[in-house]
C-alpha cells in the first residue's frame, strides 16, 4: 500500500543539538496500513483453517448441528453385514417420520443405536454423517453435492461383520458378561465384535418405547449393558498377556527360544522370591523340577519363566514393545476404544513400574496391567500375520447415489520379524495341542483345523471367580481368523473361554468353507 | 458546528461512486434472488413464477437501494470533491447485513421484526453518512473543544457505570427515557476526536523528548499521564462493565494512533507490556475474563456448556466450506435451540452465519471490504492538510478496522471472544449510527477543496506550562 503523504518527516534536534530524524505521519500510516493488511491476512488464514482444513472433520462430527438435524428427518442408509444381510434399516412412525429397526440384540455392542431422543452410539454414531447423508465418504463427491438440488445423500454401510457368527458369539457367552472379538489378521476386517449383556437397540430407536427402554438401561449399573466391552472394557489379562511378554522378550533379544532359568526348577515347589514377594506357579505336578524353555513355559503357562523373562527384558523394553502393539493410547479403530496399559506408569523403576515385583507380576499379566479385548485381538493378530498388524476396521464400503466407495485394508504397524512370530506361533500351537497344553486349554481344539492359542486366568484379588480368557488364531499354518474371548468371572481360562473359542472357530470354519 | 448550505452549491458528477454503487447493487440483488430461491425451495414452492419475481423481501431491498442512490444524488448535488469509494463499500456491507437479517428468525427483535428494524437503522445510517459528508465543512468544532469532548465521554462512561442496565452480565446499555443505546459505540468516536486533538497538539514534544529508563526510551513523563489514564479507563471498562471488546478496541486504537503520531515502536511496546500485565492480573481477578480465555484455549472441552457458542460458530464455518451452503440454506436457526442455534448470532456472530452461507469466498470478500475502508481512511489521512486531520482520519478508519478484526478474530478463535459488533453488518442501532458518523466524517475529511486548517497555535496547553517552568 503506498500512501502519498503530504506530511514529510520532521527533523528535530535532540539535547546535544544533533538532528534526529523521525518518520513523518505519511510513513507511519503506511506501516499501520501494512500491519492491518497482515492482521486481516491472519483472519483470512483463520477462516481458511476452519472452512477448508478442518471443514470435513467438523461438519461430519456427530455433534454438528447439520448432522443432528439431518438425523431427525433423513431416512438413514441401511447397515448390512459383509454378506449383505440387513443389520439395521428404517421404518416409519404414524407421523411418517423415520426410525431405526435392528436385526437382533446381538448387535447392540457394535452397531449401537440411532434415536431421536437419545442420540447415537456405536457404528450409528461413528458413521452418522455418512448414514444420514450429510457428507459423502469421498471429498470430491462432497464438493459436487452443493450443485445438486437434493444435497442429502444417505449412504448404505456394508460392514465387515458376519451376522451369524456374531449371534453365535452372543449365544456362547450366554448369561455371562464378557466380550468376543474375531478378525481377519490379513486385512484387519472385524468379523465379530460381541459384548454382553446385550440391549434392545430397536427399543431405544422406536419413539414409542425409547424413554422407558433407555432409562431402564441407564439405571442398570450392575450389568452396565450400554458399555461396549469389546472396545471399552478394561480387564486384567492374566496369562494371555504372556504373549506380549514373549514378543518383547524375544523381539528385544533378551531371551531366545532355548533360554532356561536355573532359579526356576528349584523354586517350583515354594515359589520364586522376587524382592521379598513370592511368585507362585501351578504346573509342578506335571513337569516336576525340570527347567522349561520358551515353548514348554508357554505350553504349561509357567509364571516363573515369564517373570524371569520379564525381569531380563526390563520394564523399559516391555513397555516400549507393548506400545508398538498399541498399548498406552486408544486404538485406530472406527469405534472409540479405551487405552490398554502394562503398568500405571507412575513408579520410579524403568518403564514406570513401582519395582521388580510389579514388573515380574506384569510379565504374566497380573500387577497393574489392564487390556481391552480388541487390544488382545491385535496382539494375537501380530503373531498370526507374521509380525504385521493391519488397521482393524468395521466399514467395508459405502454406497450412495453416486456409487460405491470401498475401504481398503491398511497396514498399521510392523511389530516384529516373521521369524519371531513363527517361534511364538509354534509355542501357541503347543499350548492348545501339546500333551501338557491340552490340560490347560481344554476345548479350544477344532477337528480339521489347527488352532494356536493361549488361555488366561485373571485373578481379580479378593473373593469371586477369576476372569476367563482365551486368545488364538487358526489355521496355525495359514492364519485367517483371530479370536479373543473374555468371560467375566468365568473361572479358569480352560473352563469357559477356551471352549467358547473352540465352538466359534468351528462355526467360522463352517462359514468360511461355504 | 459550521453548516453551509447556500449559493456555493455546484453539482459535480461522481462517476466512480456511481459505477461502484451499480456493482454493489448488482451483488445485493443477486444475493436477494439466491435467498428467495432457497426459501421457496425450502417451502416446497415452485422456484419461478407464482408470486412475482424471485426476490426476498423486495420492498425492503428497494428502500435500501433507493437510500443508497439518494445518498449518491445528494453528494453529487452538493458537489464536493470527496472520496467516492467509501459509500459503495459500506453500502455493500449494509446490503449483506440486510439480507442476513431478513433471513434470520424475525422474532429476534421485537416490534417490527429483525429485518425491518435493521432496514430502518441502515437507512438512518446512510442518512447520517450523507448529511455529514455533504454538509460538514469545518472541523473547528471538533478541533477546538477536545477537552470538552473528553469530559463528555468520561461523563457518558461514568453514567453507564452507575446507571447502565445489565444485559447478560454486561453493563453496556444506557436508557434515557424512551431512548436506549450502547454508549461505548459513541465513546469510540469521542476517543478518536480527543486523541486527534491531543496528539496533534503535542506531537512535536512527544517526538522530540524522551525519558530514559535503562534501555527504554519512554515518552516524556508529563505525557505519560494520558497513556496511563487510557490504560486505567480500559481496565475499568473491563472490570465495571465486563465489556472486554470495547476495552480492547479503545486500547489498540490508542496505541496505533500513538505510533502514527510519534513513529516510535518503543511506545507501542511499552503499551503492550502494560496491556499484557493488566490482562494477566484481570485473568486472575475477574472470573469473566478467565472464562473467556479458557473457552478460547479449548472451546471443545466445554462444547455443550461454556464453549457452546464458539464451537457452534466453528461448526458453522466448517459447514460452509469453500463455496458456502447458499444464502438461506444454512442452519443458524437461533429460535430453535438446539441444535445449531448460535446465541447472539445477529449481534456478535453474523460472520459465522455468513461463513456458513457464503463460504470462505464470502468471508474473504467481506474481509476485503473492511480492508478497503481501512485503506481509504489511511489514504485520506496521508493526504490530509495537517496533523489533526491526519490523525483523525487514521483514527476513524482504524476504529472500524480494528473493531472488525477483534470480533472476526474472536469468532474464528484467533483471540478470545469479546462481544462487540461487526461494523455495518451486526444488528443494532447504536452501532450502525455511530459507524455512519465515522464514515461520514471520513468522507468529509477527504474534501480536497476544504477550507485550510487554522494556523497552528504555538505552545499551548502542557507545552506552555512546561515552558513557564523553564528558567
Amino acid at each position: 500500500m503506498t500512501l502519498g503523504g503530504s506530511l514529510g518527516g520532521t527533523a528535530q534536534r535532540n539535547a546535544a543539538g544533533a538532528p534526529v530524524r523521525r518518520p513523518g505521519i505519511g510513513a507511519t500510516l503506511g506501516r499501520i496500513g501494512l500491519a492491518m493488511a497482515v492482521a486481516f491476512g491472519a483472519l483470512a488464514a483463520g477462516a481458511g483453517y476452519w472452512q477448508v482444513w478442518r471443514a470435513s472433520e467438523l461438519s461430519s462430527a456427530p455433534d454438528d448441528a447439520a448432522v443432528i438435524a439431518a438425523s431427525r428427518r433423513v431416512v438413514r442408509g441401511e447397515i448390512t453385514d459383509r454378506d449383505g444381510e440387513r443389520l439395521a434399516w428404517s421404518a416409519e412412525d404414524e407421523n411418517g417420520e423415520p426410525y431405526r429397526v435392528y436385526l437382533s440384540r446381538s448387535l447392540s455392542g457394535v452397531v449401537g443405536y440411532a434415536s431421536r431422543a437419545y442420540g447415537t452410539a456405536g457404528l450409528e454414531r461413528a458413521f452418522d454423517a455418512e448414514l444420514s447423508g450429510v457428507t459423502a465418504a469421498d471429498p470430491v463427491q462432497d464438493l459436487l453435492k452443493k450443485f445438486r438440488t437434493d444435497p442429502s445423500d444417505p449412504q448404505a454401510l456394508r460392514t465387515t461383520l458376519v451376522a451369524s457368527l456374531q449371534q453365535a458369539a452372543i449365544g456362547a457367552l450366554d448369561d455371562d458378561s464378557g466380550a468376543i472379538v474375531m478378525l481377519d489378521p490379513r486385512t484387519g476386517e472385524v468379523l465379530v465384535l460381541a459384548s454382553t449383556p446385550v440391549y434392545d437397540a430397536s427399543g431405544i430407536a422406536n419413539p414409542a418405547t425409547s424413554t422407558a427402554t433407555f432409562q431402564a438401561l441407564v439405571a442398570d449399573d450392575v450389568g452396565r449393558p450400554l458399555l461396549p466391552r469389546a472396545t471399552q472394557g478394561r480387564y486384567v489379562p492374566g496369562s494371555v498377556f504372556k504373549i506380549v511378554t514373549a514378543i518383547a522378550a524375544l523381539g528385544s533379544g533378551a531371551v531366545d527360544v532355548s533360554t532356561t532359568f536355573e532359579e526356576q526348577p528349584a523354586a517350583e515347589a515354594d515359589g520364586l522370591l522376587v524382592s521379598g514377594f513370592r511368585v507362585r506357579d501351578g504346573h509342578h505336578s506335571k513337569t516336576g523340577s525340570r527347567a522349561v524353555d520358551f515353548i514348554e513355559a508357554t505350553e504349561v503357562s509357567c509364571n516363573l519363566w515369564y517373570a524371569l523373562a520379564g525381569l531380563e527384558t526390563g520394564g523399559d523394553r516391555l513397555v516400549d514393545w507393548a506400545a508398538q502393539l498399541g498399548f498406552g493410547e486408544p486404538l485406530p479403530f472406527d469405534l472409540p476404544t479405551a487405552a490398554s496399559q502394562v503398568t500405571g506408569g507412575d513408579g520410579p523403576a524403568p518403564g514406570g513400574f513401582l519395582d521388580d515385583v510389579e514388573l515380574a507380576s506384569a510379565a504374566f499379566g497380573q500387577g497393574e496391567t489392564f487390556v481391552t479385548p480388541l487390544q488382545m485381538a491385535l496382539v494375537t493378530s501380530a503373531v498370526a500375520n507374521a509380525g504385521v498388524i493391519m488397521r482393524p476396521h468395521l466399514a467395508l464400503s459405502f454406497t450412495g447415489k453416486a456409487g460405491t466407495t470401498t475401504i481398503s485394508p491398511e497396514e498399521w504397524r510392523r511389530v516384529m520379524p516373521a521369524r519371531i512370530a513363527d517361534q511364538i506361533t509354534a509355542a501357541m500351537v503347543e499350548a492348545v495341542n501339546g500333551d501338557l497344553g491340552v490340560a490347560y486349554t481344554t476345548g479350544a481344539q477344532v477337528s480339521g483345523l489347527t488352532v494356536a492359542g493361549k488361555s488366561g486366568t485373571a485373578e481379580l484379588g479378593g473373593e469371586g471367580e477369576p476372569n476367563s480368557w482365551f486368545i488364538g488364531f487358526a489355521p496355525a499354518d495359514d492364519p485367517q481368523v483371530v479370536i479373543a474371548v473374555v468371560v467375566e468371572h468365568g473361572g479358569r481360562g480352560a473352563a469357559r473361554a477356551a471352549p467358547i473359542a473352540g465352538t466359534l472357530l468351528a462355526a467360522w470354519k463352517a462359514w468360511a468353507g461355504r | 458546528m459550521t453548516v453551509t448550505v447556500g449559493p456555493r452549491l455546484q453539482p459535480r458528477l461522481r462517476h466512480r461512486e456511481l459505477g461502484l454503487l451499480v456493482i454493489a447493487v448488482f451483488a445485493i440483488t443477486i444475493g436477494s434472488v439466491s435467498l428467495a430461491l432457497s426459501q421457496r425451495q425450502a417451502a416446497g414452492e415452485p422456484l419461478l413464477g407464482n408470486g412475482g419475481p424471485p426476490l426476498a423481501s423486495g420492498v425492503a431491498l428497494a428502500v435500501y437501494l433507493g437510500a443508497l442512490f439518494v445518498a449518491h444524488a445528494v453528494l453529487v448535488l452538493t458537489g464536493r470533491r470527496t472520496d467516492e469509494v467509501l459509500l459503495p463499500t459500506v453500502g455493500l456491507l449494509g446490503g449483506i447485513s440486510l439480507l442476513l437479517m431478513e433471513r434470520l428468525p424475525q422474532d429476534l427483535a421485537g416490534g417490527l421484526g429483525l429485518g425491518t428494524t435493521q432496514l430502518v437503522w441502515l437507512t438512518l445510517s446512510i442518512a447520517v453518512i450523507t448529511m455529514i459528508a455533504a454538509f460538514i465543512r469545518s472541523d473547528a468544532w471538533l478541533r477546538l473543544y477536545k477537552y470538552t469532548w473528553a469530559a463528555f465521554g468520561v461523563g457518558l462512561l461514568l453514567l453507564t457505570f452507575v446507571a447502565g442496565r445489565e444485559v447478560n452480565g454486561q453493563r453496556l446499555t444506557l436508557a434515557i427515557g424512551p431512548l436506549s443505546g450502547q454508549p461505548s459505540e459513541l465513546l469510540k468516536v469521542i476517543l478518536v476526536i480527543f486523541l486527534a486533538g491531543y496528539l496533534s497538539e503535542n506531537r512535536a514534544l512527544l517526538v522530540e523528548q524522551s525519558t530514559r529508563v535503562g534501555p527504554l526510551r519512554l515518552p516524556p513523563l508529563p505525557y505519560l499521564a494520558p497513556m496511563v489514564a487510557m490504560w486505567a479507563i480500559a481496565l475499568s471498562i473491563v472490570v465495571v462493565q465486563r465489556d472486554l471488546g470495547a476495552a480492547l478496541l479503545f486500547f489498540v486504537v490508542f496505541l496505533l494512533l500513538l505510533y502514527v503520531t510519534t513513529g516510535r515502536g518503543s511506545f507501542v511496546a511499552l503499551g503492550l507490556v502494560a496491556f499484557v500485565a493488566g490482562g494477566a492480573v484481570l485473568y486472575e481477578v475477574v472470573p469473566h475474563v478467565r472464562t473467556r480465555v479458557d473457552i478460547w484455549l479449548d472451546p471443545f472441552a466445554t462444547a455443550s456448556g461454556a464453549g457452546y457458542q464458539v464451537v457452534q460458530a466453528l461448526h458453522a464455518f466448517a459447514r460452509g466450506g469453500i463455496l458456502g451452503t447458499g444464502l438461506g440454506a444454512g442452519l443458524p436457526e437461533v429460535g430453535n435451540l438446539p441444535p445449531g442455534g448460535i446465541p447472539a448470532l445477529h449481534t456478535d456472530f453474523p460472520l459465522a452465519a455468513l461463513g456458513e452461507e457464503l463460504g470462505l469466498i464470502g468471508v474473504l470478500a467481506i474481509l476485503g471490504l473492511y480492508l478497503v475502508v481501512i485503506e481509504r481512511g489511511l489514504r485520506i489521512a496521508a493526504s490530509a492538510a495537517d496533523d489533526f486531520r491526519a490523525i483523525l482520519a487514521a483514527g476513524l478508519s482504524l476504529v472500524i478496522g480494528v473493531q472488525a478484526f477483534i470480533i472476526a478474530a474472536g469468532v474464528l478463535k484467533l483471540i478470545p471472544l469479546t462481544g462487540i459488533t461487526l461494523p455495518f453488518i451486526s444488528y443494532g442501532g447504536s452501532s450502525l449510527l455511530t459507524n455512519g458518523l465515522v464514515v461520514g466524517l471520513l468522507i468529509a475529511l477527504s474534501d480536497r477543496g476544504a477550507e485550510p486548517p487554522p494556523p497552528p497555535t504555538a505552545a499551548r496547553g502542557l507545552r506552555r506550562i512546561l515552558d513557564r517552568g523553564a528558567p
